[in-house]
């Protein structure tokens, strides 16, 4: 039986009288990989934070794992089993790559040994593992990226939110990134992602919401949405006829 | 493990230098304040230089726990470690009511709540009667375990100890999920709460330890002076020089506010002792009398503020990581 992981429920989110996500419900099946999609202020990382605990809804209820996670905090959030990351990258620019992905694997280990073991199986699995003694901070963004991942991957998270994960990448680092998340879609994780890029995303995912201007447009699967002509339209202005 | 030999050599060569130097009190007195300044750095290091969170009141801990020990010994006739356990008390109080309220704020407003809590801390103790107000606490006689406190000998131990201790808990931290934590928050706060970092649970404990190591220094430093006022525990001066010690000597790093200590300390006594000035006029490369002269009798003597003050510019300008950090990067 597929169950839904997480379940976004009439969830509105205003800043003072700006009303950035306005009534958005839609549930996540275990395992999916799941998009999010939209314009560019379209709401998409407002509702990440939301999720995440980073800010609070103003209305509605987020369910993650049958508990209602709207009050808690990030690092709570975390503790449940749900990562994310960061559209413009944090990297903990003075500590180093292997440093940082055991800060992630901290939140399931509390011993030193343990968190290198971790942090290095998923620096492998990302294919950092040269980089491991150099300076986060001195990454190339692409690898900046792929740390992002594999600090996430290091909680053994249930549930993954990548904000825009291949923003900014060529051709060949968003395969190897896309490879890496089917891959570890394939081991048990659920997976959301914000992208812009319409290729990447129907390339990998299941099941796609179209939101814009913080209302949801539109949601199927990639066949469906991309032959959606508000989504079209959306997309490329009004009036464009597809 | 290679620091560990280092903090055990370091400390086992400090232990043996009053026997090589003898008994001059005066010299064990300049290397009693190294250590304590040393360790007092180090101490404030674990929170602001390895959690990134600066704090510009650490005279409030410093000053709790000399206060505490001294009128629990003067008044009561406390045992002066019981004095000092009940000062950790006192320090890590003020350090809660602090950080739980400042810390769930992000920036610089714990730097400034910082500052405030310690003014308040001063004022209190200029205002109230049991503190002894302006005229502060003298303490004519104490003993503890037959040990001759007239001598210097046994606080330079004990700040040695203190310091060995405090470098310890430092080294230990770094290594620990705890130290990892808190350079997490010093580097990104954010990325940090995302990965599972309660926040203010970390900056809570860093400023915990921080205090009750700093509040001990206070307690050894008010028996070893036998008097303090809130001018000689309480003052914001103190707490910038501590920080000045750490920024100088390498912010976040294990030997830094050793190093600015050792550098340090002894400059600002050369100063204060006029020893260049005196120096100079000696071997009669100035007169006594001429203007310079003048100057560096009467004003240079003063100056060692000053002098930490452009020592500190040149610092931040071109050596921003302090000394050790400069070193490090041409290494």
């Amino acid at each position: 039986m597929i169950q839904h992981l997480l379940h976004i429920n009439h969830v509105s989110k205003h800043f003072g009288g700006n009303v950035a996500v306005s009534d958005i419900s839609f549930s996540v099946d275990e395992k999916q990989i799941f998009g999010l999609i939209g314009p560019n202020g379209a709401g998409k990382t407002t509702l990440f934070n939301c999720i995440s605990g980073f800010y609070p809804v103003t209305s509605g209820d987020i369910i993650f794992d049958n508990k209602t996670i709207n009050n808690l905090r990030p690092d709570e959030v975390c503790h449940l089993g749900m990562a994310r990351t960061w559209q413009r990258v944090k990297p903990l620019g003075s500590l180093t790559v292997l440093e940082n992905v055991m800060i992630g694997a901290f939140s399931i280990t509390n011993t030193t040994r343990e968190a290198e073991e971790i942090a290095m199986e998923q620096l492998q699995l990302v294919g950092l593992t040269d980089f491991s003694k150099k300076s986060a901070g001195s990454l190339s963004i692409g690898l900046k990226k792929k740390l992002e991942l594999a600090r996430v991957l290091a909680t053994h998270p249930k549930m993954l939110l990548l904000d825009e994960i291949c923003g900014g990448l060529n051709h060949t680092e968003t395969d190897t990134i896309l490879a890496i998340i089917r891959d570890v879609r394939n081991k048990g994780a659920t997976i959301v992602f914000i992208e812009h890029d319409m290729k990447a995303v129907t390339a990998v995912c299941d099941w796609i919401v179209v939101l814009n201007s913080g209302e949801k447009l539109a949601e199927g699967t990639p066949e469906v949405i991309t032959r959606n002509p508000d989504v079209i339209a959306a997309y490329l202005g009004g009036g464009h006829n597809a | 493990m290679k620091q560990i030999i280092l903090i055990a050599v370091i400390a086992g060569i400090a232990a043996l230098l009053p026997l090589v130097i003898g008994d001059s009190p005066y010299f064990i007195g300049v290397l009693i304040s190294v250590l304590m300044m040393a360790a007092l750095s180090s101490a404030w290091n674990i929170l602001g230089g390895y959690a990134g969170q600066y704090s510009f009141g650490h005279a409030a801990y410093f000053g709790s726990g000399a206060y505490t020990t001294m009128i629990l010994i003067s008044k009561f006739n406390f045992n002066p470690l019981v004095s000092m356990v009940a000062g950790i008390i006192v320090a890590c109080i003020i350090a809660l009511i602090t950080g739980s309220i400042v810390f769930r704020l992000r920036g610089h407003y714990f730097g400034l709540a910082s500052i405030a809590v310690a003014e308040i801390v001063r004022l209190s103790a200029l205002n109230f009667d049991f503190t002894g107000g302006a005229q502060g606490i003298l303490l004519t006689d104490v003993t503890l375990w037959g040990l001759d406190l007239n001598s210097k000998i046994p606080f330079y131990y004990g700040m040695l100890l203190v310091l060995v201790l405090t470098l310890g808990i430092t080294l230990y931290l770094r290594t620990s999920k705890t130290g990892f934590y808190l350079q997490a928050i010093r580097e990104d706060q954010d990325a940090a709460a995302s990965l599972g970092i309660n926040l203010s649970f970390y900056k809570n404990k860093a400023l915990l330890i921080s205090a009750a190591l700093t509040s001990v220094l206070g307690s050894l430093y008010a028996v070893y002076i036998r008097f303090i006022d809130t001018s000689a525990v309480l003052d914001l001066r103190l707490s910038i020089e501590i920080i000045l010690t750490a920024i100088i000597g390498g912010v976040g790093t294990l030997w830094g506010p050793v190093l600015g200590a050792v550098l340090l300390v002894p400059l600002a006594e050369i100063l204060r002792s006029n020893v260049i000035g005196d120096a100079l006029v000696k071997h009669g490369v100035v007169s006594e009398t001429s203007g310079l002269g003048v100057f560096l009798k009467e004003n240079l003597a003063h100056a060692h503020v000053l002098v930490y003050g452009i020592i500190t510019v040149v610092c931040i300008l071109y050596l921003p990581k302090g000394i050790l950090g400069f070193f490090r990067r041409v290494k």
